[in-house]
């Protein structure tokens, strides 16, 4: 029935056995014209459907929207995408138990397709390397995904916080750097000694639990005084947003005396995505942490100033130190590609176990 | 008096080298010359019973014979060759310490489990176990085991206490109220703690999301049905993942009708009402076109599919995030309204995340299930620690906020639904009901494996069938995420 839309695609023979159409399309030139799936076609096909979430949820119809080929008709597609379907379900128990997908055609999926659709066997190699190409964009492309999720989390968490600070700690204006938790500790509802010592655990309070946004991953910078107007609001987290704001804070030297590298002895620090990665002191991390008393607080931070032994001990999410000259935290970094690829590398050097590549 | 009292104690406590034949004889000697001491400290058990010196040989008979049944043979003999047995436990060297310390409380516990529910029910045998169990662990104690048994015993104690006046206080005892009287402070803090110590809350969401995300590039609009929103921070990252897409029409607009219960919500969290406030700022921060609905629950928690409002046009997915740690548990009756109510609604993907549990005869009883949930959260524990060793006193925040009154609230289940049919995972009810599995995309997957890789490597990620991903910790299964539609592919 098909043949009957396309009459303008007959034309004259250039090859023996198949004619190309205006369209693109390739077609047999038997009595009755069939439509020869390319490999290019097919790839086309291929990608509509992964763009589509998958065989299984891709349709003729939406499959002949996206793929946008003149020419190509609802029957061809269905009847492609039959094959394609059932081409994959032998292949699951092929793969490994770990990598199942509807999505991703292997390599060898990709093969069978083409060479039981198009005929042409030869071209399997460059499908190989494409295939392996896209799954390496794929991926990254995850994580990258992944990055700004967890910083969406990471800033909402922090809405919840300050809300949270709010009510416990009311309203009052002292100047930002001896804003301590002493409002708050006083209130009925307050941090209670528990938590003080739960978080004093951690270490630097404005590293701890700032989650992604403090790591400019990929270059991408959440800025955090915009975000939110803790400076000026009356929260417990003034004193530590004020570690952002000045620059020649001795709090500063937090960063910078920090010599001792990740305790990987503790297993990983869950934010710790390339040895290169600098962890940016943004401050205001998302908690209502430190002491529930002035002193607390004021001895926390001295003595961290001037003990970098004591941050080795309990710190969890500690770096490499900062560059002398990286004090500004409004300087965007760039999102350079070899920063990229030492991620990608590191992350996949990071352990078999979960590898990327499955 | 006290030295002495001392001194024995200690000696029951570090099982150090003792041997049958010592045993006997120093307990004969400790016993007949402090019994009375003995009763001051432990008025609870009858220790003269204990000092009768014609029962000890019959003790070490049966523990050579070393089989339960004689564990059951009257109750101050139980009580007495239960002494008798927990010092013999400890005989091994003392490097082992520890575990063995570990160990022996999983024996009392497990023992007590029997007590108060297997086939020779004692309830005075119990009573003295879980004394035992309260001296031993405490909720601040050095190892997990510690203060995993602590929790544990207070369980029971409650189931005890319960069942002993006739009706359990179920609503009340282990209802989500109970958590409300942590501190909010405690409760917020706990929660951060939670996620970054952990992947389950991250886990949960972002595979939720990343299906929800896939599942509707083409849509203009989109409506979810959250059956327990919480604090909604789940929908702050597919947010995120909407705003910033690329592909396909602009940002759609995102509508999310979250259930609200009467009664108590997590006050520290706010009301449902508060949540969605803090969303659409949220939202609107970030320009994401949004508006946000509550559904009223009844006091029966039954969900009601009419009281959801529709628009034509909207692609409709169906949330359900059960047990994540820092979850209330529903009732299964709301759970069971919700999901098949929302069968009829058609809804176009339904995101699971519930806790994976060994699926137990009948046969086991109440004993297997409580064995089984001590190795859920002994489980749990690990991997909290094994992250963060350093860091006991947060762990015991989050120990204490949410793990507590979780367990609690689990065993009280458990033992009121013994005999009765264990229930199925939730996935399997979906799929009884009529849920078709959907794909877990190579995309959601490899996300699911990047987040554990931020995490220890004992976290473990499983591919269970299509549709399914699993979170484990070594060997052990601890959460799940499934994805589930109504529509069956249309060629």
């Amino acid at each position: 029935m098909f043949h009957a839309k396309k009459p303008s695609t007959m034309n004259s023979h250039d090859r023996p056995m198949c004619v190309q159409g205006d369209s693109g399309l390739v077609l047999t030139t038997d009595p009755k014209p069939r439509l020869r799936w390319t490999v290019e076609l097919h790839e086309r096909f291929v990608d509509a459907v992964t763009q589509l979430g998958g065989p299984d949820k891709a349709t003729p119809k939406t499959i002949m929207r996206v793929m946008g080929v003149k020419g190509l008709t609802l029957y061809h597609l269905k009847s492609h995408l039959q094959k394609f379907r059932l081409g994959k379900q032998p292949h699951k128990e092929f793969n490994d138990h770990s990598v199942k997908d509807g999505d991703r055609a292997t390599s060898l999926e990709l093969q069978r397709n083409s060479a039981s659709s198009s005929g042409m066997i030869g071209r399997n190699m460059n499908e190989m390397q494409m295939e392996v190409q896209r799954r390496l964009h794929e991926q990254l492309e995850v994580q990258r995904h992944l990055q700004l999720r967890i910083e969406a989390q990471g800033k909402y968490m922090q809405t919840i916080l300050e809300k949270a600070c709010q009510t416990l700690g009311g309203e009052e204006n002292m100047s930002l750097p001896t804003r301590t938790f002493k409002g708050i500790g006083n209130h009925q509802g307050g941090l209670t000694p528990d938590i003080s010592a739960a978080f004093k655990e951690f270490g630097t309070p404005p590293l701890t639990f700032s989650s992604f946004q403090d790591l400019n991953i990929c270059g991408e910078h959440i800025d955090l005084h915009a975000q939110s107007s803790m400076g000026e609001r009356s929260s417990s987290f003034d004193g530590f947003m004020n570690l952002s704001n000045t620059s020649t804070d001795h709090n500063l030297s937090l960063g910078k005396k920090r010599s001792s590298p990740y305790n990987t002895s503790n297993g990983k620090s869950p934010f710790m995505w390339s040895d290169d990665f600098r962890l940016h002191e943004l401050g205001g991390g998302g908690s209502c942490l430190g002491s529930n008393n002035e002193d607390d607080h004021q001895i926390i931070q001295m003595e961290r100033s001037c003990n970098p032994e004591i941050d080795s001990v309990s710190d969890m999410y500690e770096s490499k130190p900062l560059l002398q000259d990286e004090k500004k935290f409004d300087t965007k970094p760039e999102r350079p590609s070899p920063r990229r690829a030492a991620q990608v590398s590191s992350l996949s050097a990071q352990g078999g176990r979960n590898s990327v590549f499955g | 008096m006290a030295t002495i009292v001392d001194e024995t104690i200690s000696d029951f406590d570090c099982y150090g080298s003792l041997s049958i034949a010592s045993t006997t004889i120093t307990t004969t000697t400790t016993a007949t010359t402090s019994s009375s001491s003995w009763n001051d400290w432990s008025p609870v058990f009858d220790w003269d019973v204990f000092s009768g010196g014609d029962n000890f040989q019959d003790l070490i008979e049966s523990m050579v014979q070393g089989s339960g049944n004689c564990f059951y043979k009257s109750e101050h003999q139980d009580c007495a060759e239960f002494m008798e047995e927990e010092e013999e436990s400890g005989d091994s060297n003392n490097n082992q310490s520890e575990d063995i310390d570990g160990l022996k409380l999983v024996h009392l516990l497990m023992a007590a489990a029997e007590a108060l529910t297997g086939v020779n029910k004692s309830r005075e045998l119990a009573r003295v176990i879980l004394v035992r169990l309260k001296e031993l662990a405490s909720p601040n104690g050095a190892t997990n085991m510690e203060r995993l048994a602590a929790y544990f015993t207070e369980a029971l104690q409650a189931l005890m206490e319960g069942s002993a006046s006739g009706t359990l206080h179920t609503k009340h005892m282990f209802s989500p109220n109970y958590k409300d009287e942590h501190r909010q402070g405690d409760v917020l803090a706990a929660f951060q703690l939670l996620q970054d110590m952990s992947p389950f809350v991250k886990f949960g969401h972002f595979t939720a999301n990343q299906a929800i995300f896939e599942s509707v590039t083409h849509d203009r609009r989109v409506h979810i049905v959250d059956y327990d929103i919480m604090e909604g921070i789940q929908w702050a990252s597919l947010m995120q993942a909407l705003v910033s897409r690329k592909d396909g029409p602009p940002t759609p607009h995102l509508r999310i009708t979250a259930l609200s219960r009467s009664g108590s919500g997590r006050r520290s969290f706010g009301t449902v009402q508060e949540t969605g406030r803090r969303l659409t700022a949220f939202a609107a921060s970030i320009g994401q076109p949004f508006s946000f609905h509550h559904c009223r629950l009844d006091s029966d928690e039954i969900f009601k599919p009419t009281n959801v409002k529709l628009v034509r046009g909207e692609a409709l997915i169906i949330n359900c995030m059960l047990h994540l740690p820092h979850f209330s548990y529903r009732a299964s009756d709301s759970v069971a309204s919700f999901l098949s109510g929302s069968k009829t609604l058609n809804p176009r993907l339904v995101t699971l995340v519930e806790e994976e549990l060994r699926p137990i005869g009948d046969e086991e009883g109440f004993v297997g299930r409580f064995m089984d949930t001590l190795h859920h959260y002994s489980a749990l524990y690990d991997s909290l620690e094994a992250g963060f060793p350093l860091q006991s006193r947060a762990r015991a925040l989050v120990e204490r906020v949410f793990l507590g009154p979780r367990i609690t609230g689990s065993l009280a289940r458990m033992y009121r639904a013994r005999g009765e049919e264990e229930r199925c995972s939730w996935g399997e009810w979906l799929s009884g009901v009529g849920f078709c599995e959907s794909n877990i995309s190579f995309a959601n997957h490899c996300q699911a494996k990047l987040l554990l890789g931020l995490f220890n490597d004992g976290y473990r990620m499983e591919e269970i069938g299509t549709n399914k991903l699993v979170l484990g910790w070594k060997s052990r299964r601890l959460l799940s995420a499934s994805i589930w539609t109504t529509m069956d592919i249309d060629l």
